[in-house]
């Protein structure tokens, strides 16, 4: 497994056995990033299922209109009264969901809520670059306008920044490191991340750009960036044939998902390391257990009875 | 911000995955990992693409190990690659497959980034103190978990028994009859540790109970109904769904022979490949599958011990002051005590040899004094088949939980031999 999915397997698989043969529920589960989700039957009835999810950038998230991204995705079946403790719901009744091959892609489509949600200021962003790709750049030599800084804090410590200009979307991750071990392989990584780049195969790839400690250009006008040496920024421009109509569904699953990807792949490296070392100590044991001095000179002593001193 | 623990409770057959609070686990698959490597044990075969692409390390290397898939998706892909099972007789015995199982169980699956959350494990009684260190190592290096609580798999079906209305208090106390597939053990709890020395295993478990159902069911001839490749499926359903535990073997045939019409059921199935119905009768296996933990000999004569002696030989060798607590609270565990009825039973064949114990001990003292007997209750709950995961979710939701884990810090302090250390909590004694 390379990439990780974006939808959430909790959801695909309890909203497809319970769409079969309806049962009370009530589950709570978590995915990326701090979300968490209420899967449940309200009312004790048995077909009413009322999904909730909870997500922590949800006001920044209204404000690039993930309500207009939730409501295109699931229309008739966004709650009408958000769930207590939770930033959005969606209420379903088992006996007028779509049947058959629609069913499969409703499911499939409800398990993607979160990604939908985050997808709102992508969205907005590759919007707001058609849109001043098309207006002409100001004659008089001034720098051409750009589009509004999107700041999206979705965990503690950690944000995206996502920015549109006229023939470009920046995008900007920053990341924490807890661990210095991790700070190392998240250094090698995404240099590899950059390198890799170079190569023929990769050319259509989006730029990156990596930096540690220094935040980049596009964002360092702005207050209260952390500036120790456990921070990282990754920058990610996208060309417009990124974001293309063909593209764009796929370029937003992928990237909103970066972060994890580069703290799941650290921890992938780590196990191959670990296996490597496990490996290596078994051979050194090999080579130990070879140069054991044999036992020539003494002869085996017998007493009377027969019995041995051989010491154990 | 901490988020629901993870409880992840590992067996030799399958796992059961899930966060804390919840009543059932979120996935339960089977604990195989399926992956490229020719050989078992440590993986020979290492990327030996040549290195004349590029001078950066992605083309020096390739992605052979992160190619894998674990649980169900093992299974399904069982005719490419190999398919191992880290975990053998509860122990882990391959830890790269083991670290990649969880790796891949957390990241794919629960889609948890493990850094926000604690994690509850468990273990097999009897572990070697080294191998919880190694799962220490794993869970605090290559995952950077905050904080880690290993629990020992009886224990947790201790604690699943308290939701019980039979349960009279929250004890750590208890004789745990643990029975999946396999194996079945009866292992002896005193306040929360387990009585190493008075375990013992029976080899009746689920899968003879099928297989004991395939020879009735052969031996009556409803087997030329069933095409051949259905039988076990079949056999494992009637099991699950028809099999109860009766109160007195020969008080059953004689119902069955009276009125058959009203016990004999119908089972009808369906071919699975060409689609054509079938029905048998389901009878005498009805009561007969689960007799085989109370009286052995009608299967094989290889295990001759009825279950509840086991119990009493177990709870006999226990240290004696804790044997009243051990008769108390009989725990059930595991799919194959799902049967109707069957701790009414066992609690009923168990009291008759406590009872005859005291009698004889009684006239053997020659006089007048009277014992006061000892209570002898089987609790059964509607969580037995996951009771170990519903114990760990349990314990885990209780405020303790985070005062009881070994934590990051301790480990980066002290290192893996903290986990050498058993904290019990959330017991009321």
């Amino acid at each position: 497994m390379i990439l990780l999915e974006s939808h959430s397997t909790i959801i695909l698989n309890t909203l497809t056995e319970k769409f079969t043969n309806p049962s009370t529920i009530d589950i709570q589960f978590v995915d990326y990033d701090g979300v968490r989700f209420h899967l449940h039957t309200p009312d004790r009835k048995k077909t009413e299922i009322l999904l909730s999810m909870s997500i922590r950038c949800w006001g920044e998230l209204v404000r690039y209109g993930a309500l207009d991204v939730i409501g295109r995705e699931y229309g008739p079946y966004v709650a009408p009264t958000v769930e207590p403790g939770y930033d959005v719901s969606l209420a379903f009744d088992t006996n007028n969901v779509p049947q058959g091959e629609d069913q499969v892609a409703f499911i499939k489509s409800v398990a993607l809520l979160k990604r939908n949600a985050l997808a709102a200021p992508f969205e907005r962003a590759f919007a707001e670059q058609k849109a001043l790709e098309s207006t002409p750049a100001p004659t008089d030599g001034s720098p051409r306008a750009q589009g509004q800084l999107m700041q999206i804090h979705y965990r503690d410590e950690e944000a995206i920044y996502v920015r549109a200009s006229h023939d470009r979307v920046t995008v900007v991750f920053s990341t924490i490191f807890k661990e210095e071990t991790d700070r190392i392989f998240g250094k090698v990584f995404l240099q590899e991340f950059v390198d890799a780049r170079k190569l023929a195969s990769l050319q259509t790839a989006p730029q990156v750009l990596y930096s540690n400690r220094d935040p980049p250009l596009e964002i360092r006008h702005l207050p209260g960036l952390k500036n120790t040496e456990d921070v990282g920024y990754v920058t990610f421009v996208l060309f417009p044939r990124h974001f293309s109509a063909l593209t764009a569904e796929e370029t937003i699953s992928r990237i909103q998902l970066f972060r994890d990807y580069l703290h799941y792949h650290i921890k992938c490296s780590k196990a191959y390391m670990h296996s490597r070392l496990r490996h290596r100590v078994t051979e050194f044991l090999k080579i130990l257990n070879r140069a054991k001095a044999e036992n020539l000179g003494e002869k085996e002593r017998k007493t009377v009875t027969g019995r041995t001193f051989s010491a154990r | 911000m901490n988020q629901a623990p993870i409880i992840s409770d590992n067996g030799s057959g399958f796992s059961k995955i899930g966060f804390a609070g919840n009543s059932d686990p979120s996935f339960v698959f089977p604990t195989a990992i399926a992956t490229r490597e020719v050989a078992t044990g440590a993986s020979t075969v290492r990327g030996a693409t040549p290195a004349s692409r590029g001078s950066n390390l992605a083309s020096k290397r390739g992605i052979e190990d992160l190619d894998f898939h674990i649980g169900d998706e093992a299974m399904a892909n069982s005719k490419t690659y190999g398919i191992h099972y880290p975990i053998r007789h509860g122990m882990i015995e391959n830890w790269d497959h083991m670290e990649r199982y969880w790796e891949q169980s957390i990241f794919k699956y629960l889609r948890a980034e493990p850094e926000d959350h604690y994690f509850l494990l468990t273990e097999p009684p009897l572990n070697a103190p080294e191998n919880r260190e190694q799962t220490a190592e794993i869970f605090f290096e290559s995952f950077n978990v905050p904080g880690l609580y290993i629990a020992v798999q009886a224990v947790l079906a201790l604690a699943a028994s308290w939701t019980s209305n039979q349960a009279t208090d929250r004890t750590l106390t208890g004789t745990v009859v643990d029975s999946g597939d396999g194996v079945t053990h009866v292992i002896p709890c005193a306040e929360g540790y387990v009585i190493g020395s008075a375990i013992k295993h029976i080899p009746i478990a689920g899968r003879d109970i099928t297989a004991f159902v395939q020879t009735l069911l052969r031996e009556r001839g409803e087997t030329v109904n069933i095409p051949p490749e259905d039988q076990l499926k079949v056999a494992q359903k009637i099991k699950e769904s028809y099999s109860y535990v009766c109160q007195d073997i020969v008080k059953e045939f004689r119902k069955y022979d009276a009125d058959p019409y009203k016990y004999f059921q119908r089972y009808d199935g369906e071919h699975s490949v060409t689609g054509r119905k079938y029905s048998i009768d389901v009878g005498f296996e009805r009561f007969l599958a689960p007799e085989i933990f109370f009286n052995p000999e009608i299967n094989s004569s290889d295990f001759l011990t009825p279950l509840p002696i086991v119990v009493d030989d177990v709870i006999q060798a226990s240290p004696i002051d804790v044997r009243r607590g051990l008769y108390k609270n009989i725990v059930l565990s595991g799919g194959s005590t799902m049967f109707k009825d069957f701790g009414r039973r066992l609690q009923q064949d168990l009291k008759i040899v406590v009872d005859r114990r005291i009698q004889n001990s009684e006239a053997a003292a020659g006089t007048n004094l009277k014992s006061t007997g000892v209570d002898v209750n089987v609790i059964s709950h509607k969580r037995q088949r996951y009771a170990v995961w519903y114990g760990g979710s349990l314990l885990a939701s209780l405020p303790d939980f985070y005062t009881s884990c070994h934590t990051k810090a301790q480990y980066d302090e002290i290192g893996p031999s903290i986990c050498r250390r058993y904290q019990i909590f959330g017991s009321v004694n």
